[in-house]
């Protein structure tokens, strides 16, 4: 098709556009919340660490340095205290010193002179002097003890233990620390879920897969993922959808060829084309419910614009009644139902026949057939309305022959004048039933074409001549009164004299018919452009403008004609336009209910020849 | 003797009818149609009706319509039908008690139920007769 490579070049442009808007939109809607969400935990998270670490450096700091100005003031104090006591040393120089050690809340001290002897010391020395001093019980403060002219006299040494932090700020910290620990936590929470979320997808496809390839699972329909599982999910499901198609159409192939998609994309493009071009509807319901498919025809049957039933519910398309009984009905396939359906925009009201059969393949798919038996129905009805009248016309001179044929074997009825009577009508009625009996051969000839005509030069001012004279009894009969006018040349016509005799013989006949008395019937012969016209005009009832199409069709009569209680098969008409029409002829007519009907035949000439102006 | 009318549009029916209900000593009196049958019943009543279904005008039924359950309605009521007029009328015409004759008919058996009407004096209660 011409327009394929426009369709291809919008198709990439829309394809590359169409990439950007997804990759921003991903971005937007998925990346930057995950970067920023990430970035916000652990800045948090940092926070809280590096206010608590922070916090509690801070707080050492100060106690270590007052704890060291403390201890470096209780060694100055001690120092001046044994400074005192340094020209005499007391017998219990050693409880002075647990004394003033205890005062200072220090754990060890001693005293040592400028020669290095110990001249006090709390606790007694158990340790070796050269111990560390955190063995001793904290931290050791050193301070000289200085005479009064300042010289050195020794030093003191003192032990303090490190005292721990008071209580507020432990529960501070405590505090601080939980906080740090339940946002380390939740961080973790957070980003584990996260991270779970986004591989569940993952895992559920790991499994289907391992389980399709190890043979558990066949149906490939039955990996589907839940859609709850999100976008991945959806695409996963579309995925498994489009190779489920084309493995079914693989398999459904009788040729065995493979999943060749290019071969597939061109058998169901032309799938598509043929089945468009059917005058037959075609649907495909999924699941009892869902129209997945609908040709050309059953959009426009069902009253759908194009492409306007696919995705629709069956229900919705046809009404929950036909499609109750289509598809959920007792009777095995396939199943039919007939239903009526006006078209839009026209007041032609359709029957339609739909019949359901299952898929033919191995889902539960049905195929919905709607077929327009609207012609068929109407040809049914007009075949039942023929064989009602045919009944009738038929029954009718039946009924006389049989009556007057019963009179004739009566002793009761042995005058001459009964007997004649009884004669005459049997005859007219054996005639009148074997007229009709021609009429019903000659119908159902030319309805299936069987009909030859005897082509012949036909002399046909004498036919007319002739068909006029047979009609005149019955015009006279009625007081109409009928006429034959003839151009000065007279044509003949090349046709079959009998069936011509035929046509011309139904137009008067019905000219006369529908003629109420003192009415008149003009029956005029010219030739233009090589074709006899034969003119039949009454003054008769004539026909209603909306029945005049269709006066032409088998077995069809005119309403007034009905109701004027006419004997009629409604057959002439239909033979005569036939026979024109076998003639390469044909029939028309003008007409106006009330005023009368003007009725034209015309034939083609074979030559021309000189004929008088008659009038009969 | 009965006093009998006759609707029938087609001229060669009425004429064998009359002809043998009068051969049989009965006044016939004739009607083309429905109308006309039920302008002679206003003014002339008479005891039994033999009707035609198919008239133009007022059919055979509308007229029966229009007499049935009148007082001076006739005592025998026959109908001449077509098989397919019988088909769909046959209730209606079995709910009136009205004898159906189909067509073709056979002149002896009209007149002989005729007579059997005239006799019984009374139509509703007479079996119909089979063809």
């Amino acid at each position: 098709m011409s327009s394929n490579p426009q369709d291809s070049v919008e198709g990439g442009v829309g394809k590359r556009s169409g990439r950007w808007t997804w990759l921003s939109e991903r971005l937007r809607r998925e990346a930057l919340p995950e970067v920023f969400g990430v970035a916000v935990v652990v800045l948090l998270v940092a926070s809280a660490v590096g206010a608590v670490v922070l916090a509690g450096a801070a707080f050492e700091r100060e106690r270590v340095v007052e704890q060291r100005e403390r201890g470096n003031r209780m060694a100055r104090l001690l120092a001046a205290a044994f400074a005192r006591c340094s020209a005499s040393v007391p017998e219990d120089a050693n409880d002075a010193a647990r004394e003033w050690a205890t005062a200072a809340g220090a754990t060890w001290v001693r005293w040592t002179d400028a020669e290095g002897a110990v001249r006090a010391e709390w606790p007694h020395e158990t340790l070796a002097a050269s111990a560390p001093s955190q063995d001793r019980g904290g931290e050791t403060f050193v301070a000289p003890v200085l005479g009064a002219d300042h010289s050195v006299l020794g030093r003191v040494e003192l032990a303090i233990s490190r005292t721990g932090l008071d209580a507020q700020t432990a529960t501070g910290l405590r505090f601080a620390a939980g906080v740090a620990a339940g946002a380390v936590v939740l961080a973790y929470l957070a980003l584990y879920r996260r991270a779970r979320r986004q591989l569940r997808p993952l895992a559920a496809i790991r499994r289907s897969l391992c389980d399709y390839g190890a043979g558990v699972e066949q149906d490939l329909r039955a990996l589907a993922m839940s859609a709850s599982l999100g976008q991945v999910a959806e695409c996963w499901n579309r995925l498994i959808e489009q190779v489920a198609n084309v493995k079914r159409l693989a398999e459904g192939d009788p040729s065995g060829r493979t999943a060749d998609t290019a071969v597939h994309r061109f058998e169901s493009r032309t799938q598509r084309r043929l089945l468009n071009a059917l005058p037959l509807g075609v649907l495909r319901v999924q699941g009892g419910e869902k129209i997945v498919y609908a040709n050309a025809a059953a959009d426009r049957l069902l009253g759908y614009g194009p492409d306007g039933l696919t995705g629709k519910a069956i229900t919705e398309a046809i009404g929950e009644q036909y499609a109750n009984a289509l598809l959920r009905g007792q009777s095995r396939s396939p199943r039919e139902v007939l239903m009526t359906r006006k078209l839009e925009d026209s007041d032609y009201v359709a029957t339609l026949r739909l019949a359901a059969t299952a898929g033919g393949d191995a889902s539960d798919d049905i195929v919905v057939t709607v077929e327009d038996v609207s012609r068929m129905r109407e040809v049914e009805r007009s075949r039942d309305s023929f064989l009602y009248h045919i009944t009738h016309e038929l029954r009718t001179p039946l009924t006389n022959i049989h009556a007057y044929a019963e009179t004739l074997t009566r002793p009761d009825f042995d005058d001459e004048q009964t007997r004649k009577e009884c004669y005459n009508v049997i005859v007219s009625e054996t005639r009148r039933l074997s007229t009709l009996v021609e009429d019903i051969l000659n119908v159902s000839q030319l309805e299936v074409g069987m009909a030859r005509i005897e082509l012949d030069d036909v002399d046909i001012v004498r036919l007319l001549r002739a068909m006029v004279q047979d009609h005149l009894a019955a015009a006279d009969g009625k007081k109409v009164d009928l006429t034959l006018s003839l151009p000065p040349k007279a044509p003949r016509v090349r046709g079959d004299k009998q069936r011509l005799a035929m046509l011309f013989g139904n137009l008067i006949g019905n000219a006369v018919k529908y003629t109420p008395a003192g009415g008149r019937v003009d029956v005029s012969l010219e030739v233009v452009d090589e074709m006899a016209r034969v003119i039949v005009r009454d003054s008769g009832i004539g026909i209603p403008p909306e029945e005049q199409a269709r006066v032409f069709e088998k077995f069809y009569r005119a309403s007034n004609a009905q109701s004027a209680s006419t004997p009629g098969t409604g057959l002439g008409l239909a033979i005569a336009r036939e026979v024109a029409r076998l003639h390469g002829g044909d029939i028309w007519l003008s007409s106006e209910p009330g005023k009368g009907s003007t009725f034209v035949a015309e034939v083609p000439v074979s030559s021309t020849e000189p004929a008088g102006r008659t009038s009969t | 003797m009965s006093r009998i009318l006759v609707a029938e549009d087609d001229p060669h029916i009425l004429r064998v009818i009359s002809l043998w209900l009068a051969r049989q000593g009965h006044e016939v009196l004739e009607a083309r149609d429905g109308l006309e049958a039920l302008n002679i019943w206003r003014h002339q009543r008479p005891d039994i009706l033999v009707t035609d279904v198919n008239m133009p005008g007022l059919d055979g039924l509308e007229l029966l319509d229009r007499i049935v359950g009148d007082r001076n309605a006739p005592r025998g009521l026959v109908v001449l039908t077509n098989r397919w007029d019988h088909r769909e009328i046959g209730q209606k015409l079995a709910d009136w008690g009205v004898h159906v004759v189909p067509k073709p008919f056979s002149p002896t058996k009209l007149a002989e139920l005729v007579n059997q009407l005239q006799q019984q004096g009374l139509s509703q209660s007479a079996p119909a007769p089979s063809e």
